[in-house]
C-alpha cells in the first residue's frame, strides 16, 4: 500500500481536533470529511489526497469514543495512520469499521519519515519502505484479533 | 496465584476465549445515547437483526440536548433529528428510554448509578469514553465505538483483548476534604503518569485516600481514568457502595443476597499481581488547575505556568506540545496560576455535576456574587440531581449569586449544544477535557474542581480554596 505522508510532529492528537464535537450530528460522511483535522490543521481538507497516510507521535486519537474520528479521516482519503502509540478506542474503531489501518511504529520510522515522503506499507511483512529516502523500518505487528479483524474487513465479518 | 478484582470480573464474563488471546466477553448493561448509536441501529436494520437483550439496554439523551427551557422546540435542526432518531430507534427495538421530558433524564454516567442500573461486579459499556465512571462501583465499565455498540446490541457480547491490571494507590487521609477534592486527586495522578500512562490497562484505585472518598467522589476519580489512557478504572466495592445502591428504582429485588456475594468476592486477592504500580500521598496533593490542552498539563494552584522545558523534561514532542498549548491558551510561562483571569465558569459534566459537587460549590458562593466580568452556569448532571438540589434550596443560592441554573445534559463539556465558549474566552470548568476547541472553537478550558470553579467565579480569577473557610 503506497502513499504520501502528512506528518504532525506532536503527541496526543485528540479526537476533538480530529473531528470537533459540533460535527457529531453530521451523518453524511462526505460532509464529515470536510471537517477532518479542522481543530488542528484547517488546511487539511484542501491538502489531503486519496491514499495519503498520517504520521504522528504518541497517544494518537486520545479522548472521545466517537467513531466519527476514523470515519472523517477515512472519507478524506486517509488509508492509514502511523503513530508511536494509539489511544485504545480510536485504535479499535479504526479496524472495527474497516476505516483505516492504525500502524504502530518505532522511533526510527517516526524520525526517518518526513512530510511528503512516499512510503510503501507491507503488513504481511510488518515492514514500511520509505521510497523517497530508500530506507526500511519495522512496524509493530498487529495482535491476533486485530490482524484477523483487518483481514476479515471489519468486526462483523470477523470469525475467531 | 491470586487474582485482581479486574481479573475476577473479566474471568466471570468470558463466554469463549483463550488465556492470552482474544475473548468474547458478556456485557451485563448497555447504556445508549443519541450521538454514537444511530449508525448502530441502522446496521441492525440493514442486516435484519434484533436487539438481543433490550431488557439490559437503557437509553437517554444527553450530549446535544438544550439545557434551557425544555418546553420550547429544539432550534438546532440536526440536534433535533438526532434526538428524534433515538426515540424512534428505542421504540422500534423495544428499549427503555429516558427522554428529554423524563424525570430520570440526565448524563448517562450520572443516571446509571442513580437509578441502581450500575452494579458491582458487572460489565457495563456505552458509546462514550467516560463509561469508566461506573468503575467506582466495582464494575468493569468502558467506552466503545459505534461498531461495537452495534455488536453489543446484536449479541450482548464483545470481542476484547485482556488489558493489564494497574494498581494506583493513594495513601493517607485528606486533612482538608472540602478543598482537596477527588478532582484534584485524579488530576494529580494524570499529571504524574501522563495522558498515555494507563494505555492498555485497567486501573484499580486503592489505599486509604480512595476508601475515604464518598461514592460520588469515587465516580469523579474513575471517570477520568480514560484521560490517563486506561481502558477502565475501578474501585473495590465496600459498605458505602452497597448503601448507595440500596433501594434505588432499578436495584435488583434480590439485592441483599447479591451484596453477600459481592462482599465475599469483589476484591483483589492479597497475592494478586499488578503489571504496573503507582503511589501518591494525599498530603502531596493541592488544588489543581490545568494550564494546557490535555489533562496532563496541570499544576498546583500555588504554582506558576511552567516553561515548555520544565514541563517536557527533555522530550522534544512534549516540548512542542507545551509551546503550542501555551500559544493556544494565550498564557506566558511564569504567570502565577492565581493571576489568571477568567471569563466563564462551567459547573457540570459527568465528572462533577452530582449533588455533592453542587453542595460543595454552593458553600463557596452562598451570599456572594459572581464577579461582574464572569458569566457562570450550573448544569446539573441529571434531572434528579436538579430536583434534589432544588429541594435543598441550592438553585436559589446559585441564582442569587448570578449563576445560570440549567436543565441536565452534557452541555458545555463538549460543545455539541448551544452552550459553548466564544473564541478566546477562558473558562474555569469542572469537566474532563481541556482539548483545543473542546468547549467551542477557540475556547480556552482550565480543568478544576467544583469548589475551585465556584471560587474563581466569585473572584474573577483562580484562588487557592484552602485559604477559604469551607467548614
Amino acid at each position: 500500500m503506497k502513499g504520501n505522508v502528512i506528518k504532525y510532529e506532536r503527541d496526543n492528537i485528540d479526537t476533538d481536533v480530529i473531528i470537533p464535537g459540533q460535527y457529531l450530528k453530521v451523518h453524511d460522511y462526505a460532509e464529515l470529511a470536510t471537517h477532518a483535522m479542522e481543530g488542528l490543521d484547517p488546511d487539511f481538507h484542501s491538502k489531503v489526497k486519496e491514499g495519503d497516510f498520517i504520521l504522528s507521535g504518541k497517544n494518537f486519537g486520545c479522548g472521545s469514543s466517537r467513531e466519527h474520528a476514523p470515519i472523517a479521516l477515512s472519507h478524506s482519503g486517509v488509508k492509514a495512520v502511523l503513530a508511536l502509540s494509539f489511544a485504545r478506542i480510536f485504535y479499535r474503531n479504526s479496524v472495527d469499521g474497516a476505516f483505516l489501518l492504525p500502524i504502530e511504529i518505532e522511533e526510527d520510522a517516526y524520525h526517518g519519515i518526513s512530510q511528503g515522503d512516499e512510503i510503501d506499507i507491507d503488513i504481511s511483512k510488518n515492514e514500511i519502505k520509505n521510497l523517497t529516502k530508500n530506507q526500511t523500518y519495522k512496524m509493530k505487528p498487529f495482535s491476533e484479533i486485530i490482524g484477523k479483524i483487518i483481514e476479515a474487513g471489519g468486526l462483523f465479518n470477523y470469525k475467531p | 496465584m491470586g487474582k485482581t478484582l479486574f481479573e475476577k470480573i473479566w474471568d466471570s464474563h468470558v463466554v469463549v476465549g483463550k488465556d492470552n488471546g482474544p475473548s468474547l466477553i458478556y456485557i451485563d448493561r448497555h447504556l445508549v445515547h443519541e450521538v454514537t448509536s444511530p449508525q448502530a441501529f441502522d446496521g441492525l436494520r440493514m442486516n435484519n437483526r434484533q436487539v438481543r437483550r433490550p431488557d439490559l439496554t437503557i437509553a437517554t439523551m444527553d450530549h446535544n440536548v438544550p439545557t434551557t427551557d425544555r418546553g420550547l422546540p429544539i432550534l438546532d435542526q440536526t440536534s433535533s433529528v438526532q434526538i428524534q432518531t433515538l426515540e424512534k430507534n428505542c421504540q422500534d427495538f423495544g428499549i427503555k428510554l429516558f427522554d428529554i421530558n423524563s424525570p430520570n433524564q440526565g448524563i448517562v454516567h450520572v443516571i446509571g448509578p442513580q437509578l441502581g442500573i450500575t452494579l458491582p461486579g458487572s460489565t457495563i459499556v456505552c458509546g462514550d469514553s467516560h463509561t469508566s465512571t461506573h468503575g467506582a462501583f466495582g464494575a468493569l465499565a468502558f467506552g466503545i465505538g459505534t461498531s461495537e455498540v452495534e455488536h453489543v446490541l446484536a449479541s450482548q457480547t464483545l470481542w476484547l483483548e485482556k488489558p493489564k491490571p494497574f494498581e494506583i494507590r493513594v495513601e493517607g487521609k485528606r486533612k482538608n476534604p472540602h478543598a482537596v477534592t477527588a478532582k484534584d486527586i485524579v488530576l494529580s495522578i494524570i499529571k504524574n503518569i501522563g495522558t498515555g500512562g494507563g494505555t492498555g490497562t485497567v486501573i484499580e484505585y486503592r489505599g486509604e485516600g480512595i476508601e475515604d472518598l464518598s461514592m460520588e467522589q469515587r465516580m469523579t476519580i474513575c471517570n477520568m481514568s480514560i484521560e490517563a489512557g486506561a481502558r477502565a478504572g475501578l474501585i473495590a466495592p465496600d459498605e458505602k457502595t452497597y448503601d448507595y445502591l440500596r433501594g434505588r428504582e432499578y436495584t435488583p429485588k434480590n439485592y441483599e443476597s447479591l451484596v453477600e456475594y459481592w462482599r465475599e468476592n469483589l476484591k483483589s486477592d492479597d497475592d494478586a499481581k499488578f503489571e504496573k504500580q503507582f503511589t501518591l500521598h494525599i498530603d502531596d496533593i493541592a488544588p489543581q488547575v490545568s494550564w494546557g490542552t490535555n489533562p496532563g498539563m496541570t499544576c498546583d494552584v500555588t504554582e506558576t505556568v511552567p516553561t515548555p522545558d520544565e514541563f517536557s523534561k527533555g522530550d522534544s514532542n512534549q516540548k512542542k506540545g507545551a509551546e503550542k498549548a501555551l500559544d493556544y491558551m494565550d498564557l506566558e510561562s511564569g504567570t502565577p496560576i492565581e493571576e489568571i483571569k477568567i471569563d466563564r465558569v462551567f459547573i457540570g459534566s459527568c465528572t462533577n455535576a452530582r449533588l455533592e459537587d453542587l453542595i460543595e460549590a454552593s458553600k463557596i458562593i452562598k451570599g456572594q456574587k459572581v464577579s461582574p466580568d464572569v458569566r457562570a452556569m450550573v448544569v446539573p448532571g441529571s434531572q434528579m440531581v436538579k430536583k434534589q438540589a432544588e429541594e435543598m434550596g441550592l438553585d436559589k443560592i446559585f441564582i442569587d449569586a448570578n449563576f445560570e441554573w440549567r436543565e441536565a445534559g452534557c452541555s458545555m463539556c463538549l460543545g455539541m449544544n448551544p452552550d459553548i465558549l466564544s473564541p478566546g474566552e477562558r473558562c474555569a470548568s469542572t469537566s474532563n477535557r481541556n482539548f483545543e476547541g473542546r468547549q467551542g472553537t477557540g475556547g480556552r478550558t482550565h480543568l478544576v474542581s467544583p469548589v475551585m470553579a465556584a471560587a474563581a467565579a466569585i473572584n474573577g480569577h483562580f484562588v487557592d480554596v484552602r485559604k477559604m473557610d469551607l467548614s
